[in-house]
């Protein structure tokens, strides 16, 4: 229910095309969205994370709660967004974002307890998004188990029981259709 | 990051010394090091190989207050958006709109995404093969239409009467030119239906047989159609067809294979990493994603660990699992041995008796060989399963092994019905037996023969598909009533109906097989195939849903596609042989069809070559004989060693590349050991040894504190940059 959606001015448009990887349109468009999600009409002003999961290319994602919490900027931590915090999330998620922004996120994504790697908790947390958070649909503890062995075994370069962020990006490199699948577009 | 960091430093080349590992060092620190809480961190880090000032603030994964304040310090004069990168994006948006409006086109694409992601992609595979399979069938049927149905609908002569060509010599042959096909006089009023199943009576002399097709060069309106000839191009044309689009299919499978390096090579932190999907949107579709993930993965883990448990065999033991297939692979070949016996012996008194007796009888008689060879393709591939569960076999190749024993099973009985057909119509090949002897076949049983093996090959057809309802009917649904409805024991041991996909998938290449051998014989059979398969694809996917649960096993749907093709092709090659033995060998009916008086079906071709000019003749002359062949084959030799030649090099190429990255690898693991074991020697102070330390945490380190301390530390590390 926002009021009269202002327009955003034309150097805030460039200037934000220039930090940005969205196009002209996809920054209006993303300022129109945003405005719908508001109270009030301020740049600055944030919307609470259950507002912005209600959009639809949120809403069933299963790394929802975690991209929120990623973008955001705010002090607690709560997972609230500004324009710019979403914009930043947009660019990220964009057609034209290079491989190393999309893999840096990811990492922080899949990071669930943000210590700086992949744990095995983080894994397993990680699986379960995956396959699905409830009873018929997670792996079994022994299949799990497994997976995770398997999972380090095959990534954790210097055996340290983590998955750190360039062990991460070695393994994105070599995943072409990455790119590709990590996008979210309005 | 120590190793990106080592790494991109080894690649800028020996030139950059100590300066530019000092340079990109210093540079490669931000990503990991950024606080949430601390002051800005400004240094502009990624792990591109450019100069610091010239980073656009774009590429940074900082949030956006942070890179304003980067590109305020940045005098930028590049244009952000070049013309290049507009055009570009502008024609990647174009061409997926494209493709999105293409995969309109194409039929029941929404509903075999859901049979995907509720059954897994083996499932999928059966349907997307059914689904290429009714294409086929359709354009084959268009092709027939185009060139044989409707020319002679158009273009037939009012009277029938066959025009014997100029030069054939026929005195003796009278009684070979009867052909008595009117119905009977007072036909019973069930006559109907058994004419309908079996195609004899008012159905044997209308177009669906070979023997209602002139012989004439129809002529209309001053437009001439030589129907035998188009008859026989049309016939060889259609196979033809059919073979170029397995192959190309075959071709986009192998491809899939190939690049995806048969899936194996894919590992798991791959697929965990990057299998998600971020566009998919609404439950349904996230929901059918995640299932998709988690079958395919338990498929995986659940081969490791009987990969493992092979391997942890004895050898005493490997000896005695081996001598246990070997057994078991032989009661195997009996069993199918026995069951072609069997159909000989059907197909033969079939043939003989049918023709004594009617009535519902006569039709269970004239069904007897469909009969037996159901029976057997449903006894011998349960023994089979059976006896695979012995063989301690991978879900995988179990599949393969099944898969390939019922093919052969099933296709090899086609073979044994056609054979005693082929020796019933020949008199088994001798020419002089008294049968045999004036029309060189048995024109006493058979006095059109094309007809007969069309109507049998029409009768498979139909018994296949009645079989196939009469199951879903009476075995299926009530099943899933039963398992729903009663709660005792024996129901829950039984449980729901799972959706086997080898057995559906050999029916249908049964049934293709049926369709290619008998479409010379019976030109309207793959019209009846494109309905019966499209009947069959919607009411397999009801009973999919309704009866059916969601298997708890599953297996790999690349391989078994390309597997899918594979028997399709066998079945194929099959029709071939017949239709090259028909068309070369067995001297055509004299009393029905587009070939009578001609003393093979090819002589056909001969005589209208004969027609053409003097040069074309001499054209196809020249085509035919040694001197174009041999140099021709001896040409082709040339090419195929050459292809040859380039794909084993492709081969050892991909092979050398694999090994160069496990190389890498395991170098990355060595100079890490190095790096922590030097670290520890040198006894740099604990908190330096935390930059190094992949473990630290987002917001406990200060930006100002790192450069300088490690620099001496850097200098002794001489055999880092030589790497």
């Amino acid at each position: 229910m926002g009021g009269a959606a202002s327009q955003l001015p034309k150097e805030m448009v460039s200037e934000y095309q220039e930090l940005t990887f969205l196009t002209k349109q996809e920054i209006l468009l993303a300022h129109k969205r945003f405005s719908e999600l508001q109270d009030r009409d301020s740049l600055s002003s944030r919307v609470p994370m259950e507002k912005i999961l209600t959009m639809p290319e949120l809403k069933s994602n299963p790394f929802r709660r975690r991209i929120c919490h990623v973008f955001s900027t705010s002090e607690p931590n709560d997972g609230s967004l500004t324009f710019e915090d979403f914009l930043d999330l947009l660019s990220a998620f964009s057609d034209s974002a290079t491989l190393e922004i999309k893999s840096h996120y990811a990492f922080r994504i899949f990071d669930f307890d943000d210590d700086g790697t992949l744990d095995a908790g983080d894994l397993e947390k990680l699986v379960n998004c995956l396959t699905g958070d409830t009873d018929e649909t997670r792996l079994n503890p022994e299949e799990m188990r497994q997976l995770i062995k398997n999972i380090l075994e095959e990534s954790d370069i210097d055996k340290d029981g983590t998955v750190n962020l360039s062990e991460f990006q070695h393994v994105i490199s070599r995943s072409p259709d990455f790119v590709s699948s990590f996008k979210i577009v309005l | 990051m120590m190793m990106m960091e080592l790494r991109e430093t080894c690649s800028d080349g020996p030139d950059r010394g100590y300066h530019g590992y000092q340079q990109s060092l210093r540079s490669r620190r931000g990503p990991s090091r950024m606080s949430r809480d601390g002051p800005p961190h400004l240094d502009l880090a990624s792990s591109e190989d450019e100069d610091p000032p010239s980073r656009t603030p774009q590429k940074l994964a900082m949030p956006m207050g942070i890179k304003k304040a980067v590109r305020q310090l940045q005098h930028m004069q590049v244009p952000v958006s070049s013309k290049r990168t507009r055009h570009s994006r502008a024609l990647k948006h174009f061409y997926a709109e494209a493709k999105e409006t293409l995969a309109i086109l194409i039929p029941w694409r929404k509903a075999i995404h859901k049979i995907g992601g509720h059954f897994g992609g083996g499932v999928q595979s059966y349907f997307v093969f059914l689904r290429f399979l009714v294409v086929l069938n359709f354009l084959s049927f268009l092709l027939i239409a185009g060139f044989v149905l409707i020319p002679s609908v158009v273009l037939s002569s009012p009277n029938n009467t066959p025009s014997i060509p100029n030069g054939t010599n026929i005195t003796g042959k009278e009684l070979c030119m009867k052909y008595d096909h009117s119905p009977e006089v007072l036909p019973v009023f069930y006559t109907f239906f058994l004419d309908l199943l079996s195609g004899t009576g008012f159905m044997e002399y209308t177009y669906l047989f070979y023997g209602y097709y002139s012989n004439t060069v129809a002529e209309s309106k001053g437009v001439s159609y030589n129907v035998p000839l188009a008859y026989l191009l049309t016939a060889s044309f259609y196979f033809l067809f059919c073979l170029v689009c397995i192959i190309l299919r075959m071709g986009n499978v192998v491809r899939v294979l190939v690049t995806t390096g048969s899936g194996g090579e894919r590992g798991y932190s791959a697929r965990v990493f990057t299998d998600w999907d971020y566009g998919l949107q609404g439950d349904r579709a996230t929901g059918l994603k995640q299932n998709t993930i988690r079958y395919r993965l338990q498929v995986d883990l659940e081969e490791d660990r009987i990969r493992l448990r092979a391997a942890s065999l004895s050898p005493g033991q490997t000896v005695g699992l081996y001598a246990l297939r070997a057994l078991l692979n032989l009661v195997v070949i009996a069993l199918i041995i026995a069951a072609f016996f069997g159909i000989a012996e059907a197909t033969s008194f079939s043939q003989r008796e049918a023709v004594k007796w009617t009535g519902v009888v006569g039709l269970l008689l004239e069904f007897l060989p469909s009969i037996v060879i159901t029976a057997s393709n449903f006894v011998v591939p349960f023994l089979c399963d059976q006896i695979a569960r012995l063989e301690k076999l991978s879900p995988s190749t179990t599949v393969i092994v099944a898969l390939l024993r019922a093919v052969f099973l099933r296709l090899v009985s086609l073979g044994v019905l056609l054979f005693t057909l082929w020796s019933q119509i020949t008199c088994s090949g001798k020419a002089d037996d008294t049968d045999c002897k004036i029309c060189r076949y048995n024109s006493a049983q058979y006095q059109c023969w094309e007809s007969r093996v069309g109507q049998e090959m029409y009768k498979l057809t139909l018994f296949d598909f009645l079989t196939t309802m009469v199951l879903l009917v009476l075995v299926e649904f009530p099943r899933r009533l039963l398992v729903d409805h009663c709660s005792c024991k024996l129901t829950r041991w039984v449980g729901r109906q799972e959706f086997l996909v080898p057995p559906n998938v050999l029916a249908l290449v049964y049934g293709q097989t049926v369709v290619w051998t008998g479409a010379l014989f019976c030109p309207l059979l793959p019209l009846i195939n494109t309905i019966k398969f499209f009947i069959i694809f919607h009411c397999k996917k009801a009973t999919l849903f309704q009866n059916c649960r969601p298997a708890i096993k599953s297996f790999r749907s690349t391989s078994s596609n390309f597997f899918f093709c594979l028997v399709l092709l066998f079945g194929w090659i099959l029709s071939t042989v017949v239709l090259i033995y028909s068309m070369a060998e067995i001297h055509p009916s004299f009393g029905c069809g587009p070939f009578r008086f001609s003393p093979t079906m090819w002589s056909v071709i001969q005589a209208s070559i004969d027609n053409l000019t003097k040069t074309t003749q001499d054209f196809f002359n020249i085509i035919g004989s040694l001197a174009f062949c041999v140099p021709l084959f001896l040409l082709s030799c040339v090419v195929l060693s050459y292809v040859a030649a380039l794909a084993s090099v492709y081969g050892k190429s991909v092979a050398i590349l694999r090994e160069q990255i496990k190389q890498d690898g395991r170098d990355k693991q060595f100079l890490v050991k190095q790096i922590k074991d030097l670290t520890r020697i040198l006894g740099v102070p604990k908190h330096e040894e935390d930059q190094y330390d992949p473990g630290a945490s987002w917001g406990d380190h200060h930006a100002s504190a790192s450069p300088p301390q490690y620099l001496p530390n850097v200098h002794s590390f001489p055999s880092a940059s030589h790497y």
